[in-house]
């Protein structure tokens, strides 16, 4: 492309911007984008590998594949709605900041992304139908009934991943938009096509699912260790069975890094040398460094660390993909999110970290604790006179604010 | 040059983008309403198996739980975003509009959201795990969060028909857009309609009860709770149409079909009688009566009642300056945000249109049907398809044999003044009228084939002399050092 070609995307993209602004410095939503990313591909990774691990299950015949399937369900479940929640975050985050590349991308796959919410809503379904299908089995050792529903869930579960790939790589090329949107002189306004991808991109997201659930079967054998009615022969299996998958996975999982970065588009420059670029790849096969010396043997700490290190390398994994968005948007087409035009408005920014940090840390705190030691308990889980607390505060907490939404608004209203 | 924040059209030819939308939209608040107004029965019936010691409460809190999770969890959470991408798909700069301004708020709400989804679970799968006392405040917990992503969202809602405050064009600032006369009304009227929803969903719950006594208690529960609901909503929706702008109560007495208000009417009294009749017999109250309300509410209440808060925004599709073809038609000096019209005027749309390809960029002969669908596509097809079927289809506002003058008089005269009550100003230069005046009187006479034909002719057309330039230009560039030689 020439300099006058790039202008040209360059002006394209600063008209499409919205003309109301953003509420706070872009660099806020930035940071929450990728952390709320970061937290949701590891939620994605966990639904994707357990529920491969509960496929393989249904059809091994050894009866602690059979158990571990029906109990990695349970995870791969409550992670879709985890997933699907959290995955809120960052998609309205990238709406506010890269709105011109986020709607165009959407608008010219329009039928793709109408789709992803009926094929989503039919993946989840299928899972559900496997699980009330089989879930009441008193005996998880016997043969799984309906077994194609959950070769449809994982099946579909994968096509949404894909959609969501294509339309995230659409965004990285605005050279392109154009083109798409006129083929062969004629305007195409269906929306019928998915225009770009990278399939080791996509190859090394979906990878990540096998360290993601090896860390998870060393927490879950760490987690049901304590209990009076644990099977330690079975749960240390599934520990050593996740410990190997974290660092085969790793390995994998890097591999695949290093083939996305040799398959960047041009207009990324030397993304793939820089320090980010690195990073990434470096932080993967750390994973699996890490769990060869510190989940050696009972690992009785470092077994609850597995998922949180998943985390903080999904994390650098979020600002490695950040950094190569910026870089290409930035450094090639000369768009800065940084000078999105700001219309600060400090009420509603506080109103969200407040709210964030007092009321979602408390309700959750409370929430957790009563999960985990629910967890870990056989039979009625009473709680101690502190975590009844713990519940106390958080209802208060809740109806202040509600208290304060009314109050504000009533004064607002009566100005 | 002078380009404007316009993003490529979506044309869905079989039903409409618009439609697509109202779509998602009516299936999310029948999920969305009916899980808030479950959460805050919940709340109850979990208080009150507490304090009375009972077991059959909260057994039915797990089912009615269960059955939520499957069915409106799953598919309200996805639908909730559903309504995003299919917004954005659709309307891009409405709802790109809603998410610069009420960005904070969403994030806010999102925080309820995951204390929603965690609480769902816990209220389902910890039934006979924790006490019940730890099971009912986890209940409150759940039914505060609910309501909270609820209120959040009605005033979003609100903004779309009206800012908040009028001073918001003037001052801008979140809370004059997001609080006012029509939100308060809004989420009573909402919060009402949520627990009618919820009491005709819970039906197909307490159908499964065995225990004669028990279905009766919880039959006569969501009887009143449903009767009561829906008196006060049904009194609500008449306080609302108080508070929406002058211009939107003249769209619905003009625009809005005329089953609206028959069928509203109809599934007000139904609802009415369904409960006085499942309270008096509760033998009668089975899933498949239930089931039947629940798709008699979602089809003949709340698709008229989403559709009708579509219309009546007309011409706008959010905040009162955002035109529903996606073009800023409005000053907001507090936004500091510019009217998009003068712009369009000096230029063209074809210009302005960051999308528009060179070889559309000036009208000529060689491109006249397809500027002029060009131009339908980004001013019209949002509220008219121009297709056989679809959302208010262009052809069904023409006579037959209309002609191009009488065309070009009409659109001249009336769509580019914005004479049309409720339908956006749209400014285009004369050379633009021709052509969407050309398009519209093809698309008038022989449908879709004879655009498409035409189109194609020009297409050729255009390649044609293209390639006989690119001729031209290699023979010329052969002779020269000839000539020079």
């Amino acid at each position: 492309m020439d300099a006058s070609q790039v202008s040209q995307v360059t002006e394209m993209m600063y008209a499409l911007r919205n003309p109301a602004g953003v509420p706070t410095y872009p660099i806020i939503f930035i940071g929450l984008g990728v952390l709320t990313f970061a937290l949701h591909i590891l939620f994605v990774q966990l639904m994707l590998g357990t529920s491969a691990i509960t496929l393989y299950g249904a059809f091994n015949s050894n009866p602690y594949w059979r158990r571990l399937g029906a109990a990695m369900l349970e995870i791969s479940k409550v992670s879709v709605s985890v997933a699907i929640v959290i995955g809120v975050a960052p998609l309205l985050f990238v709406q506010v900041i890269y709105d011109p590349h986020w709607y165009t991308s959407n608008v010219l796959s329009a039928k793709w992304v109408i789709a992803f919410i009926f094929i989503l809503i039919l993946a989840y379904w299928a899972m559900y139908f496997y699980y009330f299908q089989n879930g009441k089995n008193a005996d998880k050792t016997v043969t799984p009934k309906s077994r194609w529903s959950m070769i449809v869930s994982l099946a579909l579960m994968l096509v949404v991943g894909f959609i969501m790939h294509s339309l995230t790589t659409q965004i990285l090329h605005p050279e392109l938009w154009k083109e798409w949107y006129m083929q062969d002189g004629v305007l195409d306004y269906s929306g019928s096509q998915l225009h770009a991808y990278n399939p080791w991109r996509f190859a090394f997201f979906i990878s990540m699912a096998i360290p993601v659930a090896g860390g998870m079967l060393v927490t879950y054998r760490r987690f049901k260790s304590v209990r009076e009615d644990a099977d330690h022969d079975y749960l240390n299996w599934a520990a050593d069975l996740g410990k190997k998958w974290i660092k085969v996975g790793s390995v994998i999982s890097a591999a695949l890094y290093v083939a996305w970065m040799m398959n960047l588009p041009e207009t990324a420059g030397d993304f793939a040398t820089s320090f980010w670029g690195y990073a990434g790849g470096i932080a993967v096969i750390f994973y699996a460094l890490w769990a060869m010396i510190r989940l050696k043997g009972e690992a009785r700490f470092c077994s609850y660390m597995a998922l949180p290190m998943a985390l903080v390398i999904g994390l650098i994994v979020a600002v490695s993909r950040e950094m190569l968005r910026y870089g290409i948007l930035n450094d090639f087409f000369h768009y800065d999110f940084m000078d999105y035009k700001v219309v600060m408005d400090w009420y509603s920014t506080g109103l969200f970290f407040l709210t964030f940090a007092i009321v979602g840390g408390s309700v959750l705190a409370y929430f957790l604790t009563i999960a985990w030691k629910t967890g870990q308990t056989v039979g009625v889980y009473t709680p101690s006179a502190a975590v009844d607390k713990m519940g106390t505060v958080a209802i208060w907490i809740m109806v202040l604010w509600m208290i304060q939404f009314f109050v504000i608004g009533f004064w607002i209203w009566a100005k | 040059m002078d380009l404007i924040s316009l993003y490529p059209t979506w044309y869905e030819p079989a039903v409409g983008s618009g439609w697509v939308v109202a779509l998602i939209a009516t299936f999310h608040v029948l999920a969305s309403h009916t899980s808030v107004g479950a959460a805050l029965l919940f709340a109850y019936l979990s208080h009150k198996a507490y304090r009375e010691d009972r077991d059959d409460l909260l057994d039915f809190v797990k089912k009615y739980g269960l059955f939520l999770l499957v069915f409106t969890y799953v598919a309200g959470s996805i639908t909730g975003p559903g309504i995003w991408y299919s917004t954005t798909v659709a309307s891009p700069n409405g709802i790109g509009a809603l998410i610069h301004s009420f960005v904070w708020k969403w994030a806010t709400e999102w925080v309820f959201f995951v204390i929603e989804v965690v609480g769902v679970y816990m209220i389902v799968y910890l039934v006979g795990r924790v006490d019940k006392k730890t099971h009912m405040k986890i209940s409150v917990i759940f039914g505060i969060a609910s309501l909270a992503t609820m209120v959040i969202i009605v005033g979003i809602l609100s903004f779309m028909m009206v800012p908040g405050k009028e001073i918001w064009f003037e001052e801008g600032g979140y809370l004059n857009g997001f609080y006012g006369t029509n939100t308060f009304i809004q989420t009573g009227m909402r919060m009402a309609f949520m627990f009618t929803m919820t009491a005709v969903v819970g039906g197909i719950v307490v159908a499964g009860i065995k225990d004669a006594a028990f279905k009766k208690e919880m039959a006569r529960k969501l009887g009143w709770l449903g009767i009561i609901s829906t008196l006060i909503g049904a009194a609500m929706l008449q306080w609302y149409l108080t508070s929406v702008p002058d211009q939107a109560l003249l769209v619905m007495e003009n625009r809005l079909p005329d089953y609206f208000v028959p069928s509203i009417v109809a599934v007000l009294a139904g609802t009415l009688a369904y409960f006085i009749i499942t309270m008096l017999q509760p033998k009668t109250l089975v899933a498949g009566f239930a089931g039947f309300m629940t798709i008699t509410i979602l089809v003949a209440g709340l698709w008229p009642e989403e559709t009708a808060r579509e219309s009546m925004r007309k011409p706008w599709v959010a905040g009162q300056y955002v035109y529903s073809n996606q073009v800023i038609g409005r000053d907001v000096p507090g936004m500091d945000i510019k009217s998009q019209l003068p712009t369009i005027e000096k230029v063209g749309i074809l210009k302005a249109h960051p999308f528009t390809p060179d070889e559309l960029k000036e009208v000529n002969d060689s491109n006249l049907i397809q500027t002029g669908e060009y131009i339908a596509m980004v001013y019209c097809s949002n509220c008219h398809s121009p297709s056989e079927t679809g959302i208010r289809p262009l052809h069904r506002y023409f006579p037959d044999g209309v002609t191009q003058a009488r065309m070009e008089k009409y659109v001249k005269g009336a769509l580019t003044t914005g004479n049309i009550a409720y339908m956006p100003k749209m400014p285009m230069l004369d050379s633009e009228v021709r052509a969407l005046s050309a398009f519209l009187v093809m698309n008038n006479e022989g449908g879709q084939p004879a655009v498409v034909a035409a189109i194609k002719q020009e297409v050729d057309a255009r390649n044609r002399a293209l390639a006989e330039k690119q001729a031209q230009d290699k023979v010329a560039s052969l002779t020269l050092p000839q000539e020079v030689k």
